[in-house]
């Protein structure tokens, strides 16, 4: 009980990641859609071994420009939801070792307003003080309630993918 | 002994509680890290015009924006019987964006014979959540020249020359993205055309654009445009024009389909010239549908 309340208000187990990158791919044969967010921020316990991400959809950049306003006014309807953020816990995390380690990471996914609960497999390296995280995952447009009209659906696909990187440094508020 | 187990069991709560307030913690630390950067509305109009005028709307850098539209009317007490309508009229347009707030614009309008071009600045964005940035406010300028005479033209002046038949209009579009749904836009308009002697028609002319959209989906919204005129042409009967149509948007194409009084295309002529008022008479009533195809000639990497 004594430890659990010890580690409120305490940092030096905090790591931040202010330019966490996260891109993602929708690829069918009509049309290939992919987007970068560099503006992701995340948070790395390692005493609870949690991890939260928090990004604005604003900051997806696409390729084509009127993909970017589709994106933020006709699907993700960023103007009601202008944040998707993650929240879990890394299982059998090792905050020592400096070797490459692949851990899952269970927790809930919120887009779109929808939370859902997801394990993400991700591969986690420790160098000096600092730890980078880094995987991909796929997601199904269908399980956070995104409208895609039938005209339009061989233009995207059904399953999304996204891969993501993490570069954590000591966090001072 | 069972002291000791509620006790455990107290602990144990205690634990799991704090870790899930941690892990809510975690966020609500990450919800400070943002940047204090502005935001700006986007697709307060999905359209470049609303229906007939111009919207605040200008395209990003490098887009190409390839646009039919079509008017369909009817002759009055007409003997032929012409397929869908009696009267097509269709301007061909093609605008580019130099940058992401400057359009240069094209279009000819085969039933009149009419060539247009106009420049297209947006001077302000509407911000999100800031006092700053209120509405949006778009400059338009166009010119347009006609090789037919006007269409209250004087048979015993025909103009000649081709200095008069120029038209020029000059628009301050200020919208507002009231919220997800709903947008409206006014804009005071100045047209001025070449002077006519022989008749007390004024050849400067002040009009003020109202338009609205209410969306109906995320892909389609309903669109309305009226225009008052402050002076009108005394030699003909004019009316105030009035749309009311619906926007879809699939993909990079964008359909208009309208109702409305206005039969030209161009701003010069249809604000000042309809001479039609909108009800469903033979003649009067005129259906737009336009096609406007987007194509980005620039794609941006992904660094």
């Amino acid at each position: 009980m004594l430890l659990s309340f010890a580690d409120f208000n305490k940092n030096e187990n905090q790591f931040i990641a202010r330019q966490g990158q996260v891109t993602f791919f929708s690829y069918t044969s009509v049309e290939n859609i992919e987007a970068k967010n560099n503006q992701v921020l995340s948070i790395l316990d390692t005493d609870t071994q949690e991890v939260a991400i928090s990004m604005l959809m604003r900051a997806f950049v696409f390729k084509k420009d009127l993909m970017y306003e589709h994106f933020n006014e006709s699907y993700i309807e960023s103007d009601l939801y202008p944040k998707a953020n993650f929240r879990g816990k890394i299982l059998n995390f090792d905050t020592k070792t400096s070797e490459k380690q692949t851990k899952i990471i269970r927790g809930n996914l919120n887009i779109h307003g929808i939370s859902k609960e997801i394990d993400i497999k991700a591969t986690i390296k420790k160098i000096g003080e600092s730890y980078t995280i880094y995987g991909e995952f796929e997601v199904f447009v269908n399980d956070f309630q995104i409208k895609i009209p039938p005209i339009l659906s061989s233009n995207i696909a059904k399953s999304i993918s996204i891969k993501f990187n993490f570069q954590y440094q000591h966090y001072e508020e | 002994m069972k002291n000791n187990y509620i006790f455990n069991l107290i602990g144990l709560f205690f634990i799991v509680f704090t870790s899930s307030i941690n892990a809510q913690d975690l966020l609500d630390k990450l919800e400070k890290e943002f940047p204090d950067k502005p935001v700006y509305e986007i697709a307060t109009f999905k359209t470049t015009r609303i229906g007939l005028g111009h919207s605040i709307e200008t395209r990003k850098k490098g887009a190409l924006e390839l646009a039919i539209y079509n008017r369909y009317w009817n002759i009055p007490n007409f003997e032929g019987q012409r397929f869908l309508a009696d009267v097509v009229s269709t301007r061909f347009g093609l605008d580019y964006a130099f940058s992401d707030n400057f359009t240069f614009g094209l279009g000819y309008t085969n039933h009149d014979e009419i060539f247009d071009g106009f420049l297209k600045y947006k001077l302000l964005k509407q911000r999100q959540n800031s006092k700053k940035g209120f509405v949006s406010i778009t400059l338009l300028q166009t010119v347009s020249h006609r090789k037919l005479e006007n269409t209250n033209g004087n048979i015993y002046n025909q103009t000649t020359s081709s200095d008069d038949k120029y038209g020029f209009t000059s628009q301050i579009l200020i919208a507002r993205k009231i919220n997800q749904d709903i947008s409206l836009q006014i804009a005071p308009t100045f047209i001025h055309r070449a002077k006519n002697p022989l008749t007390e028609d004024p050849n400067n002319q002040f009009a003020i654009a109202f338009g609205g959209r209410h969306k109906i989906s995320n892909h389609a919204s309903i669109v309305s445009e009226y225009y008052y005129v402050a002076n009108p042409l005394k030699t003909v009967d004019t009316y105030n024009v009035f749309m009311v149509g619906v926007n879809w948007e699939v993909g990079d194409l964008l359909l208009q389909f309208q109702m409305t009084n206005a039969r030209n295309f161009v701003e010069d002529t249809f604000v000042t010239q309809t001479t039609n008022n909108f009800n469903a008479k033979d003649g009067n009533f005129h259906f737009g549908f336009n096609a406007t195809w987007v194509l980005q000639t620039k794609k941006k990497k992904l660094r």
